[in-house]
């Protein structure tokens, strides 16, 4: 637009002209910035947080919790039961090399912990790693000592008690390290700073399976109960068999497809599916049911939609800025792995493919995204955009990522 | 090989429409671009968020400027013209207005026809019989002036060609809304100035601040034209840019946080991240607010002039935003819910009570429900509805919010909002709840770091017009080959305005790298 000379001549123009040189002039001369919403935002979401573990606990024979403080300069943000970190890792791989990756793990501490004035910490229970699986958690039960420091980035996830949209009931239905985020809510409801009652159904094999017994029946409120469900013990005096229909009736008060009740499901992938029909067999509306997210699932090749076909070693050429490099990827892998593997610098926050966090250009080539763990938007589909953490090579690909 | 080229003719701060939309032009001239968006997104706050498999919009979302295939309108031809691939939806009503105390209930349709007659004032005639004619006129008058700030976008005109052909832009460009409605249409009833001035919320300046000039390009646009969503969510606006900018040879880099911009003898030398990376231009479009780049972006501190700081701090800051977008287990019907979007209040409509109301939390009353069913029917599971209620409030309504007591804040005022809208239903949206974000002023900052949460730049008023911004444009340049690309810049807030601020930038920093050659 090209008439200012002219625009100035015009009276009206010309009024909120000067109007306009006024306030300019007004303005101090000084550096006045100050920005009170941005300073909070980055108190909420830190862009990492530095922190040390200060105890380590067994919880079980084969879990531990560990607790961690910020350390020097860093201070731990606030966030809702239920919710995760994402721990950078470096983890040897055994042959001389370090493998630098990340990992979530729910948080199992309470919220107001993380507030409190005299050491605030949060804590994380991690079960050892079984034998050609669970290697972060594996290497983390294992090797993570007091005083060590990580790199921490939270808070993340969407599995947490909303006043606004759950029901004053909730049960949960747990299995294996999924109790964590309900040890964490039912400290925050005993605490009296979050308000809904808790029904935790636990499902283990064995009694001696369970994770954080001792800790839940420490906590005192008459909103909270725990229920332990055992599958693989005919002789155990509790619940016996799994979390069924018949089992989740009996704990919620009502009749569970009335919406007075909410249920927060959180566990291993298998555990999903049999509780998804349960509770569609008791009608439970779907907005009462929370599932939380569950990582890459063990061996994609057992995914229904995958096509059949041997394991490959594909050539993944990857683009950081203008920068190339070609690495090798395993179709039996996510890419982010891949990225991991070959040491190129990638960042993963949930690695089950709903966050975003390591959304990326696929330039060439054909994937696999399991139905299950593919959270993009329509747009990123539509544009050849996929999620590192859970996309397959099913052939040589190019993909450009954001760099880190 | 290196990440960056060592320099690059033009960084651009800042992936969202504008910068994406500079960085097209400007590669479209055979400019060598940089782009660098400190989020793992394009976009900015024109984008979307999944939730339990189910995607939905995180923006008050209409655009502008598109028009039918047949008749576009500006945007959609420069679009085009650009080839960003976007599947544009028609939203079928221009608006619902509801004012409880003042006993407006109305809905507005697009359109106008040959003969000059627009369908809106029918429809208002048909509730306010006697109005039509004025209500024509009024927006005729709109559309000549939006028809002449469209054609100044692109030419360059003379003094008499401005008196001859573009009257209704000189003759209203000093006056408010108001004081064009009142002054030249005195006929026209309250009421139906009320019902004229719901679209004051896209702008966030009640109308006797608001300049006619953006008055009459809301209105002459939305009016004739029609509003219209992607079918890929916002988001597909956003993806299909970033997509041809990197066919056009933009690099794109995410995450990429500048920390400073280089200045040398009054002239920008380069940028640099926050990973440490050092990238030499002669020229930045810059996302970021004047407030953040003057600040604490520009290094040397030395560099920045005193008059840099006095425009930065007299500007007044325009809205944030506070929204809740909630996916709900029935159908739109089941709800009361008839219509894309629905400005609504209890008490007697009065812009300026309502944008006063945004300088604290709570007790706001003019709220906008977005139902997307009814533009884009198939981005919603069936049986299920998505909404989302919005109220524009001032950044210092969060003054007194701290970290500890954030949470609650959000869902008291959510929760009041939900309650609000369901009161006017008669529905009680609370027990359909399936999915639920709240979007603060914290949130936008979050995503965006846009100073103090804003989204609309600064305040689009009287002192602020665009006629008053572009008559200022040289003195309001501080430092050479910096320019401002995003909604504090000339054109203001909205979508399709931040893809022309993006264009303009782009063409105000060709028009200087001609005279420099």
């Amino acid at each position: 637009m090209k008439v200012e000379g002219f625009l100035k001549d015009v009276t009206g123009a010309s009024r909120v002209t000067r109007a306009r040189h006024r306030l300019i002039d007004s303005g101090s001369p000084q550096n006045l910035y100050h920005d009170h919403i941005r300073e909070l935002a980055e108190e909420l979401h830190p862009k990492e947080t530095r922190v040390r573990v200060t105890r380590v606990e067994d919880v079980s024979k084969t879990a531990r919790k560990f607790t961690f403080e910020a350390a020097e300069g860093s201070i731990l943000p606030p966030f809702q039961a239920g919710q995760y970190v994402s721990l950078d890792l470096a983890i040897p791989d055994g042959e001389g090399k370090t493998v630098r990756t990340a990992r979530p793990f729910s948080i199992c501490s309470a919220p107001f912990q993380a507030r409190q004035k005299e050491k605030p910490f949060f804590e994380l229970t991690i079960r050892d790693g079984r034998p050609g699986e669970g290697f972060a958690s594996g290497y983390m039960y294992n090797s993570c000592r007091v005083g060590d420091v990580f790199t921490a980035h939270l808070p993340f996830g969407q599995f947490y008690y909303e006043s606004l949209r759950d029901a004053k009931q909730v049960v949960a239905l747990a299995g294996g390290s999924g109790i964590t985020p309900f040890y964490s809510m039912a400290q925050e409801i005993a605490h009296g700073t979050l308000d809904c009652s808790l029904t935790i159904l636990y499902g283990s094999v064995r009694a001696d399976d369970i994770i954080l017994e001792k800790q839940i029946r420490e906590i005192r409120c008459p909103r909270v109960r725990f229920v332990n469900v055992i599958s693989g013990d005919p002789d155990y005096p509790g619940e016996k068999g799994y979390l069924s229909a018949d089992l989740i009736r009996k704990y919620t008060e009502g009749d569970p497809a009335d919406g007075g009740t909410s249920y927060f499901v959180c566990g291993p992938l298998p555990m999903y599916r049999f509780v998804e029909s349960e509770l569609k067999k008791l009608g439970v509306p779907k907005r009462r049911i929370r599932m939380e997210v569950f990582g890459a699932p063990r061996d994609i090749t057992k995914d229904p939609d995958y096509p059949a076909r041997e394991p490959e070693i594909f050539r993944l050429t990857v683009y950081r800025g203008l920068e190339e490099t070609v690495i090798n990827a395993s179709s039996l892998e996510p890419l982010a792995v891949a990225l991991e593997r070959a040491g190129v610098p990638n960042q993963t926050r949930c690695r089950s493919g709903a966050c975003g966090y390591c959304r990326c250009k696929l330039l060439k080539g054909d994937v696999f995204v399991p139905s299950a763990g593919d959270g993009r938007r329509y747009a990123d589909r539509k544009f050849g955009y996929v999620h590192a953490c859970s996309t397959y090579p099913l052939s040589d690909c190019a993909i450009k990522i954001p760099i880190c | 090989m290196a990440i960056y080229k060592d320099s690059y003719d033009v960084v651009v701060i800042g992936g969202a429409l504008a910068g994406m939309s500079c960085a097209m032009k400007l590669a479209s001239e055979g400019k060598d671009v940089l782009v660098l968006e400190r989020h793992n997104l394009p976009g900015g706050i024109a984008t979307s968020f999944v939730r339990g498999g189910v995607e939905m919009e995180a923006t008050l979302h209409e655009m502008m400027s598109i028009g039918p295939e047949s008749d576009p309108l500006p945007m959609r031809r420069y679009l085009d013209e650009m080839k960003v691939a976007i599947r544009w939806l028609r939203v079928p009503e221009a608006y619902d207005l509801v004012s409880q105390e003042d006993g407006i209930a109305i809905s507005l349709h697009a359109g106008r026809r040959s003969d000059g007659t627009w369908v809106a004032a029918d429809e208002i005639e048909a509730l306010y019989p006697g109005s039509r004619d004025d209500v024509n006129r009024l927006l005729e008058l709109c559309r000549k002036v939006y028809e002449s700030v469209n054609y100044l976008n692109d030419h360059t005109v003379s003094k008499l060609q401005m008196l001859r052909d573009h009257e209704e832009l000189v003759k209203t460009a000093g006056y408010s809304a108001k004081e064009v409605m009142n002054t030249m249409f005195p006929k026209l009833s309250a009421k139906v100035k009320k019902i004229l001035s719901a679209y004051w919320i896209y702008v966030g300046q009640p109308i006797p601040t608001l300049p006619f000039t953006v008055y009459a390009f809301l209105m002459g646009d939305y009016m004739s034209g029609g509003s219209y969503v992607a079918r890929g969510f916002s988001h597909e606006m956003s993806v299909a840019m970033e997509h041809r900018c990197e066919q056009m040879g933009v690099q794109m880099e995410f995450g990429q946080n500048v920390e400073k911009i280089l200045v040398k003898n009054g002239r920008v030398t380069g940028v640099r991240t926050s990973r440490g990376d050092e990238i030499a231009c002669r020229y930045v479009a810059s996302a970021p607010y004047p407030n953040t780049v003057y600040g604490k972006m520009i290094e040397p501190k030395s560099e920045v002039p005193p008059e840099a700081f006095r425009y930065a701090n007299a500007m007044p800051m325009s809205v944030s935003c506070f929204s809740v977008v909630m996916l709900l287990d029935a159908r739109p019907e089941e709800l009361n819910i008839h219509s894309y979007s629905v400005f609504s209040s209890e008490t007697a409509m009065n812009t300026v009570k309502f944008w006063k109301q945004g300088r604290k939390l709570g007790g706001w009353d003019y709220l906008t429900t977005i139902c997307l069913n009814f533009a884009n029917p198939d981005g919603v599971p069936d049986g299920m509805t998505s909404l989302s209620i919005t109220y524009l409030p001032l950044p210092e309504c969060f003054d007194e919010v701290t970290a500890d007591n954030y949470f609650e804040v959000k869902r008291k005022y959510a929760g009041e909002m939900i309650d609000q809208v369901s009161c006017r239903l008669g529905v009680n949206l609370r027990d359909h709840i399936a999915e639920i974000e709240i979007e603060t002023p914290v949130t936008i900052s979050h995503y965006t770091s846009d100073y103090r949460g804003g989204i609309y730049g600064y305040q689009h008023n009287m002192q602020n017009s665009i006629v008053a911004r572009l008559a200022d444009i040289e003195r309001t340049t501080y430092i050479r080959g910096l320019v401002s690309c995003a909604s504090h810049q000339l054109a203001g807030d909205g979508m399709a305005v931040n893809m022309n601020n993006g264009r303009i930038a782009a063409m105000q920093i060709l028009a200087e790298m001609k005279k420099e050659a």
